[in-house]
Parts: C-alpha cells; sequence; structure tokens
C-alpha cells in the first residue's frame, strides 16, 4: 500500500524560478559567463518565442527529412532550405480560384494557418514549466484546433467542386474519424497517470524518474501516439507523402485546386502540423528532456536547438519506418487503426488494474 | 530505511517486468489472430512460450521456487522448440494457399477481440486474488488470452489456426496456473506439458488428415455434410 501511495504523488511542475536537472547546470555555467543569459524573459517573451521556433523551423525539418530520405533511397534529393525557396516562390505567383467558389475558398488556408499557430501556445516546445497561456487549452483542445484546421481545409476542398479535391478531403475525414479513438484512449491513459489532461503534467510524470519512463502503461499509450502520429504526418499505412500518384493521395490531393499565397499557407501549414506532432510526441511522451526549466534567455535559446535534433532524430525514424515497410491497400487502414487503438486500450486497462 | 526503500524499488521493477512480459504474452495472441500467414502463426506462438517462461522464471527468482527453473526450462525446449518445429515441419509439407482463412474482417476481429479481453480484464479484475510474486494482470491477461484463442479457434477457418489457438489456450492457462498455483508439484505441471504433447500428435494427425483428404488446410469443405 506504501507503495502504491508512494507512486500516487502529484508529479511537482518545475517553477521557473527553481531551475532544475540538466538545464540547471547550463544555466550555471552561463552565468558564470555572463552575457546575454542573465536577463530573464517575460512569460508572454517565451510564448512567442515557443511560436517563432514552430513558424521558423517547419520548413527546415521537413526539407531535413526529405534529403534523409532521399539518402536512404539512394538519390541526391532537394537541398534541405528547398521548402523555403517553394513558399517563397509560391507567395510570388498569382492566386488563382476557380469560378464557382466562394470567399470561403479562399479564407480557409488562412484559418488554418491560424489554427497552426494557436496550438504552439498550449503545448511545451521550450518550456518544461507551463506558460500563462499553457492552461487556455488543453490535450483535447489541442486536438479540437487540430481538427479545425483540418476541417476548414476539407471545407476548402469542398467549394472548389473538383473530383480529386473533394475525394482527398473525404478521405481525409474519413481516416481522421478512425484516428481518434486511439488519440481519445491516449488522452485517458494521460488522466489516470497525472489526474489531469494538461500536455505539461504528463511530460513531468515522464520525466520525475526513470521507472515511470519504462512502465508498460506508458510505453503502451507511447507507441499508440507513434502510430497514430505516423499515420497523421502521411507516411505509413497507405499514403505516399510526397508524390501525387492516385491510390496514395489524401493529403496532396486536397490542396490541388489552390494556387498562389493560400497554396503558399496551406504547404507551411502541413509543415507546422508534422512540426506540433513531433512537439507533441517527443516533448511529452518520448523524450521530455533538455526543455528549459527556467525564464532565462540563455537556457530558453538553447531549448531550440535541443528540439530540433530532437525534431530531426523522431523524423529519421519516421523516415526510416515509412521506407521500410511496404504501403498498405487504401481499405486496409482499419486495420492498422485497430492496431493502434489496441495498444492504446491496453494502456487503460494496465493503469486500471494495477492502480496507479 | 534506504534498504526498505530499495527492496520497494526493486519490487516494483519486477512487478513492472512481470507486467510487460504479461502484456507481451497478450500482444502476440492479438498478433496471431491477425497474421496472415500461418508460418508466422506459429512463429508467433514461439514467442509467447518464450514470455511464458520468462514469466515463470521471474515467479521463481521471486519466490525461490527451484521446481519452477525445471519447469520453465521444459516447457522452453517443449514449446519453444519442439512443438513448432514440428508445425512448421507438417506445414512444409503441404503446399497451397494459407492466407484468406479470415471469417471476419481484421478490424472487425481485433475490435471483438479487445471487447473480449476487456470484459475478461474487468471480470478477473473485481476477484479478490493476490500472488506475491505476480502482479493482478497477468491473471487479467491470462483470462483475456483465454478468450481471445477462442476467439482464434472460432474465426479462423484453417486446420494450423484451430492448432495453434488451442495451444495458445494452454499457455493462458499456463500463465493463470503460474499465478494462482505457482508451488505446484513438478510431476502435476510436467503431466500438463505432456498433455500439450499428445494434443501435438492428435492436431498433427488431424491436419495431415484433412489436408490428404480436401488437399487443403481450410476447414470450410467441412461445412458441406456429406453421406
Amino acid at each position: 500500500m506504501g507503495e502504491q501511495a508512494s507512486r500516487r504523488v502529484p508529479f511537482v511542475l518545475p517553477s521557473p524560478n527553481r531551475p532544475h536537472g540538466l538545464m540547471a547546470s547550463a544555466q550555471v555555467i552561463a552565468l558564470r559567463g555572463g552575457g546575454v543569459s542573465g536577463i530573464e524573459l517575460a512569460p508572454a517573451e517565451i510564448q512567442v518565442l515557443q511560436d517563432l521556433t514552430i513558424f521558423a523551423f517547419a520548413p527546415f525539418v521537413s526539407g531535413a527529412i526529405a534529403h534523409f530520405e532521399a539518402r536512404l533511397q539512394g538519390r541526391r534529393g532537394p537541398r534541405i532550405l528547398q521548402p523555403y525557396y517553394d513558399i517563397a516562390k509560391l507567395f510570388h505567383k498569382e492566386t488563382l480560384a476557380p469560378e464557382d467558389a466562394s470567399w470561403v475558398f479562399l479564407a480557409c488556408p488562412i484559418i488554418a494557418f491560424a489554427c497552426y499557430l494557436t496550438v504552439p501556445l498550449l503545448i511545451p516546445v521550450l518550456t518544461s514549466y507551463p506558460l500563462p497561456l499553457g492552461y487556455m487549452g488543453d490535450i483535447l483542445g489541442g486536438g479540437f484546433i487540430l481538427a479545425l484546421a483540418g476541417f476548414s481545409i476539407a471545407l476548402g476542398a469542398a467549394e472548389t467542386g473538383a473530383p480529386y479535391a473533394q475525394l482527398g478531403s473525404s478521405r481525409a475525414m474519413t481516416f481522421g474519424a478512425l484516428v481518434e479513438p486511439s488519440i481519445l484512449f491516449v488522452t485517458f491513459t494521460v488522466a489516470l497517470v497525472t489526474t489531469t489532461d494538461l500536455p505539461y503534467f504528463e511530460a513531468a510524470a515522464v520525466r520525475s524518474s526513470l521507472s515511470q519512463v519504462v512502465r508498460p502503461a506508458h510505453l503502451l499509450a507511447a507507441f499508440a501516439f507513434f502510430l497514430v502520429v505516423l499515420a497523421d504526418t502521411g507516411r505509413i499505412p497507405v499514403e505516399t507523402h510526397a508524390s501525387t500518384l492516385e491510390f496514395g493521395m489524401i493529403d496532396e490531393a486536397r490542396t490541388l485546386e489552390h494556387s498562389g499565397t493560400p497554396f503558399a499557407l496551406l504547404k507551411w501549414g502541413s509543415a507546422m502540423k508534422q512540426m506540433i506532432l513531433y512537439v507533441i510526441l517527443m516533448n511529452v511522451f518520448l523524450a521530455p528532456w533538455g526543455l528549459a526549466g527556467s525564464r532565462q534567455l540563455g537556457s530558453v535559446l538553447l531549448a531550440v536547438p535541443t528540439f530540433l535534433a530532437k525534431a530531426l532524430g523522431i523524423g529519421a525514424i519516421f523516415a526510416v519506418v515509412d521506407n521500410s515497410f511496404s504501403k498498405l491497400r487504401l481499405f486496409k487502414i482499419t486495420e492498422f487503426m485497430a492496431a493502434a487503438f489496441l495498444l492504446a486500450v491496453l494502456a487503460v486497462l494496465v493503469l486500471y488494474l494495477s492502480g496507479r | 530505511m534506504s534498504a526498505l526503500t530499495a527492496a520497494v524499488s526493486s519490487q516494483s521493477t519486477i512487478t513492472d517486468a512481470a507486467e510487460a512480459v504479461a502484456i507481451l504474452v497478450l500482444l502476440s495472441e492479438f498478433a496471431m489472430l491477425r497474421a496472415a500467414l500461418s508460418r508466422s502463426q506459429v512463429r508467433l506462438y514461439a514467442f509467447q512460450s518464450l514470455s511464458v517462461s520468462a514469466l515463470a522464471v521471474i515467479v521463481a527468482a521471486t519466490r525461490h521456487i527451484g521446481d519452477l527453473y525445471v519447469l520453465a526450462g521444459l516447457s522452453l525446449v517443449l514449446k519453444v522448440i519442439i512443438v513448432p518445429a514440428i508445425v512448421l515441419r507438417l506445414l512444409r509439407e503441404v503446399e497451397g494457399d494459407l492466407a484468406g482463412s479470415h471469417r471476419l474482417g481484421v478490424a472487425s476481429m481485433v475490435l471483438l477481440a479487445i471487447a473480449l479481453s476487456v470484459f475478461g480484464i474487468f471480470v478477473v479484475g473485481t476477484m479478490p486474488i493476490h500472488s506475491k510474486s505476480l502482479p493482478v494482470l497477468a491473471f487479467a491477461v491470462a483470462a483475456a488470452v483465454i478468450l481471445v484463442a477462442f476467439l482464434l479457434v472460432i474465426v479462423r477457418s484453417d486446420v494450423v489456426s484451430q492448432a495453434v489457438g488451442f495451444f495458445s489456450l494452454e499457455n493462458g492457462v499456463s500463465v493463470a496456473s503460474l499465478v494462482l498455483a505457482a508451488g505446484l508439484p513438478l510431476i502435476a505441471e510436467v503431466a500438463f506439458l505432456f498433455d500439450l504433447l499428445v494434443a501435438v500428435v492428435v492436431f498433427g494427425v488431424l491436419m495431415r488428415v484433412h489436408h490428404g483428404r480436401t488437399s487443403t488446410l481450410s476447414t470450410r469443405t467441412l461445412e458441406r455434410l456429406r453421406g
């Protein structure tokens, strides 16, 4: 009983004034060196910095992963910075819309982009302690905003009346619904472990001790979420995310009718969505270490390259997984989702039975 | 005090490890259910038996029961090496398509199995059963494995699935007996293992006769009754 009680201690969130672990030592070194690290940032500034990190580096991460993937396949591949050039080019192109489309068609990419800019405010991108706006929404709140982005893109595709765009959006919405049960059960696991469903608390729980990392429920939930992200970033099971092959077209097809600035926003947005999912996977479930524990400028800035390294690492793993398994037929996607669902349900059952 | 803490933490590590192995047993049962090829079903059965042997070793180590080491070794030799080898050899003799014996779609099969194992786990979870060496989860997993093994036998219509389902049913019973009766006399446990050997012989004969008569491993032809 004593053991159970000791395990159920609520996980104390690190406060910005009480630095801990890796970051603490880094900070001490930085303080000895003097310089910029003495400056304390306001929470609002850090929050803006979180958003900027996702905003500025998402195309870089996409480009680096595409480059790595090309190397994996024995091609030379595009430049790492290619996504930036693509987006810059698209901003200079003229914007066209189908004749029958209304203003919704042009507004949708902007709504989606705004959604992708909102989610980084809620999740631990750079800091291990919650920022003021971090309490604005929990995991479900973040999920709703991501779903709103997906919905508005589908709405824009439906507006065009073009068959391919509608096919893509219909597929995306159908398969999105299949992912939901797994995400819900992963959220239940988080709720059972931390008694909240805030991503910051789950990250703190994982950080609290090594036994939290290797406990079966956490491993099951993390792996289920890994599968969800794998499907959601358009890799396995059926999608070919880099090509416009008709059979595997889901996400790519939705944006076929767009051009110019809205298309640039959509491309940028899809890179940001991928990075947001990586943040949740790495900084909440798999590796919530290396985040800034204080408000010092030095430690917050150090968290940016640390996170980029983690994102590139998980992106490389995704690319390897994507290239070492064959794609499934489109209607076998339910089998893949059933596997993810099984793992998430087992995680909840394990937590329920072991009562901790 | 620190020794006590160390003991508690090592105890919880062992519980975690036992939970992880028990979950592996259940996951391999699910994998058997959805595996397309009979050959991979047999390999998964070997893996599941390996996990059960590991559980037996954990129990033997925590409760200092020497007999259990012998049992773990015996079941390792029999269920991980001999039985899969025999079934794989039988499979090599028969040719033909082995895939596609599902009566239901894979996703609905898995969902049905999830519902069954949730039922099993909840029912067992309400029982006041505590083992000194294994977490209650292991017993719940045993119930879930037995139910899913039944489902495997019911929804897959080929002889190999029936055999593998029956063998893995025995694995589930082994896990349950590790939780409930870890100190069972060795002779009784060995008798169970020989039961399994008899089952292997029976299923081997069944597979050969069935394949000889119908030149397929599918049991669907059996549904057509003819005098």
